[in-house]
């Protein structure tokens, strides 16, 4: 009968999930998004790169403040002609399944990534011709054209270094990585679709050791359950909580809210190619008629930043220009200069559920655009619809006027902020659909992009900020930032300014 | 049974077909839609180059009829092809996604049938008191309330204030008990209306009458005379709710987490995943067909009267 009760009592104790006190340590986050793929170089969405950093490194880190740092590259060097990269790599890593980190390893990964045969959708900052193998622990790339940012780029996911060896093994083909194997602090353990993903401490890893032995990312895709799970303490971190509950989370003494900062501006784009959008008055004067501020405050629940220039402030070549002050009586005097007329109807679109209360956000800079009188269509569709309709070409009967759009780009460098100004980024070929086109601009962009020197450089974005912001193709709402909300009993949580949670040294206090 | 198998082999040549028009219908429905697969999946920082390469990867450029065949030939052969946007295949993908839903949705079904049933035969037995009256309240609040509401609401009372409960996820078996409840809030309330009905009916027959005058105890006749001949309706509702269970499940997966078919469908129309939208559309029709098969042949079960031509 004793023998009875206990073996109920244990299956009691069992069921409800409350396990006797273990060594082993767990930490757990919640996320939003599925992963399509776990792939290095098939990286689209940077929260599915978040996690797999965890098991898979590039060869230049970015850290916490947005600067590039030596990764499992130590150091490198540049060619005089900017098209040669000389990389020593790091000595004495080994790949989590026993076999050697060195060159040949790093020429397969980067010789996979220009393999047009493999899905590498983010391909286009990687414009490599060959890479060489110098000695076992020296790679020389060479570039098709010089890129200034070509060592940034090497610190986003998409070229992250895996085992050549585990190409064919557990599931793994080499068009397709499902289970990844790299240098990184963890394991790659479990995935189970549309729940979690489970990682376990290496023990070999080169760098410093983390605290949790076990982390496990779990997917919840509705906000508020993320939050409640965190408030049930039943996970430890979180990211992207109803943003209406950020004031409420920020006073609560049991989780720490971090607005990191982040690289994804807000705007609504302009077709600057059609009346009255192609006058950069009428630009000037809807930048003037919303109140960004009130957005920030009333919308965003504080947890953005209005934008000064055309980029974030975390990108390099950032150039504050100044604000566009909310100044209706100016936007009127300046839509009446263009003889705009009073009640002109303009069409509005904006994504539902794509970026943080994109929905209310229209509607408010919709609102402040009819004070200044002119009549706002608003209306909404679902993703895949919306780029269809942003996308069409100017030759193929493009309707769009306004448009609300984010932008963040993979690694810190203004390049890949001014592609939204360049006229060879145009739709088809790309994502500029304010269809902006200045030849000066376009000239300093190729000037940019093959200008080796850093202060240069970054004079040249300058000039090019300084131009797009009075040309004003867009209204220039925000810089986001990133919400993560997590357990007060945690320290050492932070990000990475391009919209990473950085929880690898997190510990209890 | 003899009848039943000439009655099958109909079934089955008619669940073909329905299958076979389920199949066009959703090709067609899903290539309707604006929108790019190859763009969506490849997000917005790919080249046209890249995104062009997907486009041929995924056979988009092919003519509509190649594709369809190309699908249909697959399909007779239990493959259902290849996710765009996991790059895997689809059955894959769909399994486990299928055993979820079905466990929630067959979780969900029995709660429901189980309270329904029994709420509704004890509010038949004593029509317009006081449990009747409540139990009419509570069918209004279970039909009325957004399945969103009430799993938000369970959630922070029993997971958040109480932690009695997981608030998410399917990892221990507790999970399975906030989803559940929510999705059958609404089919609880549906079954027990309609059990009170069709009992109220049953009940009121000259055989109940009978039953009682030979001095069989309540009980027995309730259950074993009148519950029995009120089942055939009661058993269609059960079979309604549960291939709408099936189904109508997304928003109950969205809110807990639970990793199942209709929150997949969902984020596969939302990312134009063509071979994922058709595969999951196709298992869930032979889900209904074979859920409404089942309760065909159930009533042959329930009454002997009736059988099949």
């Amino acid at each position: 009968m004793r023998t009875l009760v206990a073996a109920v009592a244990a299956l009691a104790v069992l069921s409800t999930g409350v396990g006797l006190a273990s060594a082993a340590t767990t930490f757990r986050a919640a996320v939003g998004v599925d992963p399509d793929t776990l792939d290095p170089v098939q990286m689209t969405t940077t929260t599915v790169a978040n996690m797999v950093d965890y098991v898979v490194e590039t060869l230049t880190f970015i850290d916490q403040d947005g600067k590039i740092r030596p990764g499992l590259a130590e150091s490198w060097s540049i060619s005089a002609d900017g098209k040669e990269y000389t990389l020593k790599l790091r000595k004495g890593v080994t790949f989590q399944d026993g076999t050697a980190f060195e060159a040949k390893a790093v020429k397969w990964n980067l010789d996979r990534l220009i393999d047009p045969n493999v899905r590498v959708p983010v391909r286009a900052p990687y414009p490599i011709e060959k890479t060489d193998v110098v000695d076992p622990s020296t790679v020389k790339v060479t570039l098709k054209r010089p890129s200034a940012p070509f060592v940034g780029a090497l610190s986003w996911t998409t070229s992250g270094i895996v085992s050549p060896a585990s190409a064919d093994k557990d599931g793994n083909e080499y068009k397709n990585i499902v289970h990844p194997v790299g240098t990184g602090p963890y394991v790659f353990k479990e995935r189970r679709k549309g729940e979690s993903i489970t990682v376990t401490k290496y023990d070999k890893y080169w760098g410093k050791k983390p605290f949790y032995d076990t982390v496990v990312f779990r997917i919840v895709p509705e906000a508020a359950t993320r939050e409640s799970l965190l408030l049930a303490g039943q996970v430890d971190l979180i990211v992207l909580p109803p943003v209406a509950d950020l004031p409420a989370l920020s006073r609560n003494p049991a989780v720490k809210v971090l607005l990191a900062p982040s690289d994804r501006t807000i705007f609504i784009a302009l077709n600057t190619q059609k009346a009255p959008f192609n006058d950069a008055r009428v630009r000037q004067a809807l930048n003037y008629a919303v109140d960004k501020q009130a957005i920030m405050t009333n919308v965003l629940f504080g947890a953005a930043e209005t934008m000064d220039a055309p980029m974030a402030p975390t990108l390099f070549g950032y150039c504050k220009q100044g604000a566009y002050e909310f100044n209706p009586a100016k936007a009127k005097q300046l839509l009446a200069e263009a003889g705009v007329r009073a009640g002109t109807k303009v069409s509005f679109i904006h994504p539902t559920g794509r970026y943080i209360q994109d929905r209310e956000v229209a509607q408010a800079v919709a609102g402040f655009i009819r004070e200044v009188g002119l009549d706002p269509q608003l209306q909404t569709m679902d993703w895949p619809s919306y780029i269809r309709t942003i996308t069409t070409p100017l030759d193929k009967d493009n309707k769009t006027e306004l448009h609300l759009l984010g932008w963040a780009p993979a690694f810190l460098d203004s390049s890949q902020q001014m592609l939204q100004f360049l006229s060879t980024y145009h739709p088809p070929a790309g994502l500029a659909t304010n269809f902006y086109k200045d030849p000066k601009v376009d000239e300093q962009y190729l000037a940019a992009d093959s200008e080796s020197n850093a202060d240069k450089r970054k004079e040249i974005y300058c000039q090019m900020s300084k131009k797009v912001w009075s040309d004003a193709p867009w209204i220039f709402l925000y810089v986001q930032r990133y919400p993560i909300v997590h357990s007060a009993k945690i320290r050492d949580v932070g990000s990475i300014p391009n919209e990473k949670f950085y929880a690898v040294y997190a510990r209890p206090q | 049974m003899r009848f039943a198998r000439r009655y099958l082999a109909q079934r089955l040549v008619a669940s073909v077909i329905t299958l076979l028009g389920v199949s066009v219908i959703v090709f067609l429905m899903v290539r309707v839609l604006p929108g790019d697969p190859a763009r969506v999946i490849a997000g917005l920082l790919a080249t046209e180059e890249d995104v062009q390469r997907i486009r041929v990867e995924l056979g988009l450029e092919r003519p509509l009829l190649v594709q369809y065949g190309i699908f249909l030939g697959r399909f007779v052969r239990g493959d259902l092809g290849i996710s765009a946007r996991t790059s895997e295949p689809v059955l894959s993908e769909l399994r486990p996604r299928l055993a979820s839903t079905l466990q929630l949705a067959l979780a969900s079904a029995g709660i429901a049938a189980l309270l329904g049933i029994a709420a509704g035969t004890l509010a038949a037995t004593r029509p317009y008191s006081r449990f009747d009256y409540l139990l009419s309240l509570s069918t209004l609040f279970g039909v009325s309330m957004p399945v969103y509401w009430l799993g938000l609401m369970l959630i922070i009372v029993f997971a958040v204030q109480l932690n009695w409960l997981p608030a998410a996820g399917a990892e221990t078996p507790a999970s399975i008990v906030l989803p559940s409840l929510t999705l059958a809030a609404f089919s609880v309330a549906l079954i027990a209306r309609m059990t009170r009905a069709s009992m109220l009916e049953a009940l009121g027959q000259d055989y109940v009458r009978t039953a009682r005058a030979k001095g069989l105890a309540e009980t027995a006749v309730v259950v074993r005379h009148a519950l029995k001949n009120a089942l055939i309706p009661i058993v269609t509702v059960v079979g309604l709710q549960f291939g709408a269970l099936l189904g109508g499940a997304v928003l109950t997966e969205s809110v807990f987490g639970w990793p199942g078919m209709g929150l997949l469908l969902v984020d596969s129309i939302f990312s134009r995943d063509y071979a994922m939208v058709q595969g999951i559309v196709l298992v869930f029709s032979s889900l209904f067909i074979l859920t409404n098969l089942v309760v065909d042949l159930l009533y042959a079960v329930i009454d002997p009267r009736i059988h099949y031509s």
